[in-house]
């Protein structure tokens, strides 16, 4: 590239920024709230997100055909040792399983859902081992050799064995690999630096291929150096589908259901999931509270606390308090002033939603 | 599994998306199915191929599809024959290249461990205890090499701290690399320590405690140092390391650990990260790495000029992987994967290719049996009357020996280039001209073809003309350096290219000319010196040899003139050239360089040229309602400051997707005017276009084009790229 464009689009950047930062102060800004729109109700919302009807349906679909001619050039990259990296707008994650289902059929293929929230990556390396494991069974058999016994099942071995284990001698036939197709490797579940460092040496074992698929402009700042030219290796595919983020966004609020109050019942199970079973208990505690007196305004606290003790939940003010805490600071709980004047606890959510929680975390 | 791309409706309703494997975080998609024994190692693009015939109609025909097969199969262990070559000989460039380092470091070694050893080996009954040895601060002393590698970017030094254990675990060390990642202060220096016992004892037990170290090592016989090789000390955790150091130093007398560690910037960088009391263990020694530079022209020499694998480059490709060394990445490491990237795109393109496997393994009678590489005689012909190259130089008939004879003149074509411009690189190494950019000079078949060099020569005699035109050209450069030799320096130059060339009669020929006269000159001058001349008289001889040399590096530069003109041909102005030359730069790029903050972003402003829908397809840039959403979104939020009015926002986007047939530019307020024509239409789908809505911007935020509102300002999105 000349340098000087180069040198120009830098400018141009910079000079864009500035000029919509302007823009944003010089008081043309609109004070218009939110609360103005007359928002439908959450329920209703998420009914209608669901039946959105999909736009150039057709187009998308022969876009995403067109691709299908650059499988074999995929796999031969696949075999040539690189990474696959996909890349532009729209849900890549049917394409991505429809080449590994199709034109990696002979080779094992496991999928990492990155837009969940939590993954353990752990689990998906011991998966990957027993698979590769499993494989090298079956291939001995034939060639009559014999593998070394397993000391140790593979889900109590350090993760540094285990990627020993998968960076094993070549095997004679070059290409039987596992396939390691990643969705979102920039989602939530994996954008923390061990999770990535863990992944890049995973796709830089002899044995596996990664398949990944970024959506975040700035994903490729999660890799240093090392990462991209070493272990990740990647070759980079422009593949935008314009395909819906249907499941990519399903963790992700509603912007006209957020600014409300309403909690949705969805993200408090997923918090509720990761508190303890006291911390559950209480919070059902409340719940139950909540349900039984549809027309009090809130729990009291003191009332939370005895009833709490009772159960053998909490054993002083201080461990409720920290329980209350958590649940406020993920806004599963919130206090209002009584009209008696005592401050008392209630759940933003409404009764169905509740019921539906109960039932879940149960 | 997965929803199927063939079916014509994808998932209409969330809750499919539920109910699959979606949300799983990992799912076994499929198990590797045992394949028959009878199939060939490379037969994974065999199966596909046959899918694909819909997709390319020429391949209907089913025996074409299988010879194509085969001879994707033929190109893949080509590549792997090359591409194995060519990272071998990297390797052994860059081993040649720190080998000096490397056995300066190792003699250290056994120097230091005979120094450690030197303060006594424990007794018995010590050396069983499980704890250290001190007898005074001497035994406190840890050898420490610290290795200068001169370069910023550690990526490149991986391989050398690899090597250079390989190196001393060849030489007798019992030796253990450890990487910046496993001094973390999460791990602590349990984690170094854990990772210290599995390489040395090959098992990791779980409490990790130097004293078993200490009596694996005394098992091993006490004859051999151990070294401990940190290859990026700046990126360690300084408190976990100087924890480690102060561990190891007191068990120097039980433990004889030598350790050496890379320091990417300056000797200081140990004072920087380590405190007072961790340093006072260390006994520092220094060695040096040579620089990135150095290391590149080695490699540009063994891969790209000499001959190693029979794969080239063509010259955008050439400068556009300078370029991005230069000004981009700086690695060794991603120039060589930017030429693995194209060797894996040649090998994919071109179906000739094949022939690299032979035309690198045999050096002269290349026979070429055109039906080995699985394609119908009739297929390779067409192919090869259709390179570009070979449509300037008619082939009178298609045999496979005027082939071979073609590729044969190709060989001695580029023995004749390779030899010019390694005496260019001899001639100007000293004076900083780097391979890599004369390596680029010299394969530009655009300055070739139009006598670019020959104008150049000529501006270079006219002093006046040469300081604006010239400047930064390489290979005018390296001429011109001839030019000032002194007659000393011109001898030994001589002989290089005299070694250079052996095997190109026409240019040795004329070397060796040159030499004999140089030869002459310099008995005429010696002997003139050794004749006692009269005082007055000296200074004109002087002057008189002076003038000869200077007449002999006139010959000289002449002559290397002549050389780049007549004999340095770049392979692509060879007919044939493409079989074995990789040409294109912009689908390089694309694979090397990805670009998402860029091209995502126009993605969503260009949709329509990716989709190819005529319906949103209009000459004005009005935002029609039935563009893909998320792009009207994108396109409206270019017109907002940093931060963006949800309100506003949105009530653009229901303008826009309710007016099918406004024709006007959607400005930031557009609730007063039109009323009327909303009114029917809004109640009934104000729910979905709300939906519609936040779709749009949970995909935004998605592609991190977006931050959500904050707390501090509930009403406004923020915007984050500015600007492609």
């Amino acid at each position: 590239m000349d340098f000087n464009v180069a040198e120009e689009e830098e400018f141009g950047f910079s000079r864009n920024y500035f000029l919509a930062k302007e823009m944003g102060s010089s008081g043309k800004k609109s004070a218009r709230k939110l609360s103005d729109i007359n928002v439908v109700d959450e329920q209703e919302l998420r009914e209608a997100s669901a039946n959105i009807e999909p736009k150039h349906q057709n187009d998308v679909a022969d876009l995403i055909n067109s691709y299908k001619s650059l499988y074999p050039k995929w796999v031969f990259d696949l075999r040539c040792g690189f990474g696959l990296l996909m890349y532009g707008f729209g849900s890549k994650k049917s394409l991505i399983e429809d080449f590994a289902s199709t034109a990696l059929a002979e080779h094992s293929v496991v999928v990492i859902n990155g837009y969940l929230q939590s993954i353990n990556i752990k689990q998906v390396i011991i998966a990957l081992a027993e698979i590769l494991w499993e494989q090298l069974k079956l291939k001995r058999k034939v060639s009559s050799g014999s593998l070394p016994k397993v000391q140790q099942p593979f889900s109590s071995r350090s993760m540094d064995d285990l990627l020993v284990f998968l960076d094993g001698p070549e095997m004679d036939e070059k290409d039987s690999f596992i396939c390691v197709v990643v969705n979102n490797i920039d989602g939530p579940g994996l954008r923390d630096t061990e999770t990535q460092q863990y992944l890049a040496r995973l796709a830089s074992c002899s044995y596996i291929r990664v398949v990944a698929s970024i959506d975040h402009v700035n994903a490729p700042l999660l890799w240093d150096k090392k990462m991209v030219h070493a272990q990740f290796n990647w070759y980079w595919y422009h593949v935008p589908t314009f395909a819906p983020y249907k499941v990519e966004g399903l963790f992700l609020p509603l912007i006209l259901a957020h600014g409300s109050s309403k909690q949705s019942a969805k993200t408090a199970l997923i918090v509720l999931q990761s508190l303890t079973p006291n911390a559950q208990s209480v919070f059902r505690i409340l719940a139950e509270y909540q349900l039984s007196h549809p027309d009090d305004e809130g729990m009291a606290i003191d009332n939370l606390y005895s009833i709490s003790r009772e159960r053998f939940l909490v054993s002083s003010q201080v461990t409720l308090n920290a329980h209350l805490t958590e649940f406020k600071d993920h806004e599963l709980v919130k206090t209002k002033r009584h009209s008696d004047g005592q401050d008392c606890l209630y759940i933003p959510l409404t009764k169905e939603g509740l019921e539906k929680l109960l039932s879940e975390i149960s | 599994m997965a929803p199927s791309l063939n079916d014509d409706s994808p998932p209409s309703t969330i809750d499919e998306a539920f109910t699959e494997n979606n949300l799983q975080p990992f799912v076994v998609l499929q198990k590797g199915s045992s394949r028959k024994s009878d199939r060939k190692s490379s037969g994974t693009g065999r199966t596909r191929r046959t899918d694909l015939s819909s997709a390319s109609p020429k391949n209907s025909a089913n025996i074409e599809d299988e010879k194509e097969d085969e001879n994707m199969n033929l190109r893949m262990e080509a590549f792997e024959f090359v591409w194995s070559k060519i990272e071998s000989t990297i390797k052994d460039v860059l081993r040649d290249i720190n080998m000096n380092v490397f056995s300066e470091i190792q003699t250290w070694v056994h120097q230091s461990f005979d120094t450690i050893r030197s303060l006594g080996t424990p007794e018995f009954p010590e050396a069983t205890q499980s704890f250290p040895i001190i007898t005074d601060a001497n035994s406190k002393r840890l050898f420490t090499g610290l290795v200068l590698t001169k370069n910023m970017e550690f990526v490149d030094d991986l391989l050398t701290f690899e090597e250079l254990g390989k190196h001393l675990k060849y030489q007798g060390c019992h030796v253990a690399n450890l990487s910046s990642l496993d001094f973390t202060a999460k791990n602590g220096v349990g984690g170094c320590l854990r990772s210290l016992l599995r390489q040395f004892l090959m098992s990791s037990l779980d409490p990790a405690d130097i004293s078993i170290l200490a009596s694996w090592y005394r098992e091993e016989n006490c004859n051999n140092p151990v070294v401990v090789i940190i290859d990026d000390i700046e990126r360690c955790c300084g408190s976990v390391l100087s924890d480690f150091i102060l561990m190891l130093s007191e068990w120097v007398i039980k433990i004889p650990v030598i350790l050496i560690m890379g320091v990417a910037t300056t000797l200081d960088a140990p004072r920087n990260i380590l405190p007072s009391n961790a340093l006072r263990c260390l006994c520092p020694f220094e060695f040096t790495l040579g620089t990135p530079a150095e290391r590149m022209d080695a490699v540009v020499e063994a891969v790209l000029v000499k001959p190693c694998s029979g794969f080239i480059i063509g010259h955008k490709v050439a400068v556009f992987m300078r370029n991005y060394f230069v000004s981009q990445d700086g690695t060794l490491t991603s120039f060589i994967r930017a030429l693995k990237i194209a060797c894996t795109q040649h090998f994919y393109t071109e179906p000739l290719s094949v022939i690299l496997l032979e035309f690198a393994s045999e050096e002269d009678n290349l026979v070429l049996e055109i039906e080995r590489y699985g394609l119908s005689p009739e297929v390779i012909w067409k192919h090869v009357f259709e390179l570009p190259s070979c449509q300037r130089v008619r082939l009178n008939k298609p045999t496979s020996e005027s082939l071979a004879h073609a590729f044969s003149e190709l060989k001695r074509l580029q023995n004749q280039w390779r030899a010019v411009v390694l005496c260019l690189y001899v001639t100007g190494k000293g004076e900083k001209v780097r391979l890599l950019d004369l390596f680029c000079e010299a394969i530009d078949p655009e300055s070739y073809n139009q006598g670019e060099f020959d104008t150049n020569m000529k501006a270079e005699k006219d002093p006046v003309l040469s300081s604006s035109r010239i400047k930064g050209h390489v290979i005018c450069k390296a001429v011109r350096l001839v030019r000032d030799l002194s007659t000393a320096q011109l001898g030994n130059l001589l002989k290089i290219w005299e070694n250079l060339t052996v095997g190109i009669p026409e240019i040795n020929g004329k070397v060796k000319e040159l030499l004999s006269l140089l030869n002459v000159e310099d008995g005429k001058s010696s002997k003139k010196d050794l004749t006692v001349t009269p005082r007055r008289h000296t200074s004109r001889i002087q002057l008189n040899i002076e003038k000869d040399s200077k007449s002999l590096s006139d010959k000289a530069a002449n002559l290397i003139e002549g050389m780049v003109r007549d004999y340095m041909h770049p392979t692509e102005c060879i007919p044939f050239h493409e079989i074995f030359c990789f040409k294109d730069a912009d689908k390089l790029r694309l694979a090397l360089i990805g670009d998402p903050r860029r091209r995502i972003q126009v993605d969503l402003l260009e949709f329509q040229k990716l989709l190819c829908c005529r319906c949103c397809t209009s000459s004005s840039n009005a935002l029609l309602p039935s563009m893909h959403d998320t792009s009207i979104m994108y396109k409206l939020a270019q017109e907002h400051g940093d931060l963006i009015n949800l309100h506003d926002w949105y009530q653009s986007f229901k303008s826009i997707v309710l007016c099918p047939n406004s024709k006007r530019k959607p400005r930031q307020s557009p609730l007063p005017k039109k009323r009327k024509g909303i009114k029917e239409a809004e109640s009934q789908s104000e729910a979905s276009i709300q939906a519609r809505f936040c779709r749009a911007v949970t995909e935004l935020q998605i592609t991190g084009l977006l931050r959500m509102p904050s707390k501090r300002r509930p009403d406004f999105a923020q915007r984050v790229a500015f600007g492609l």
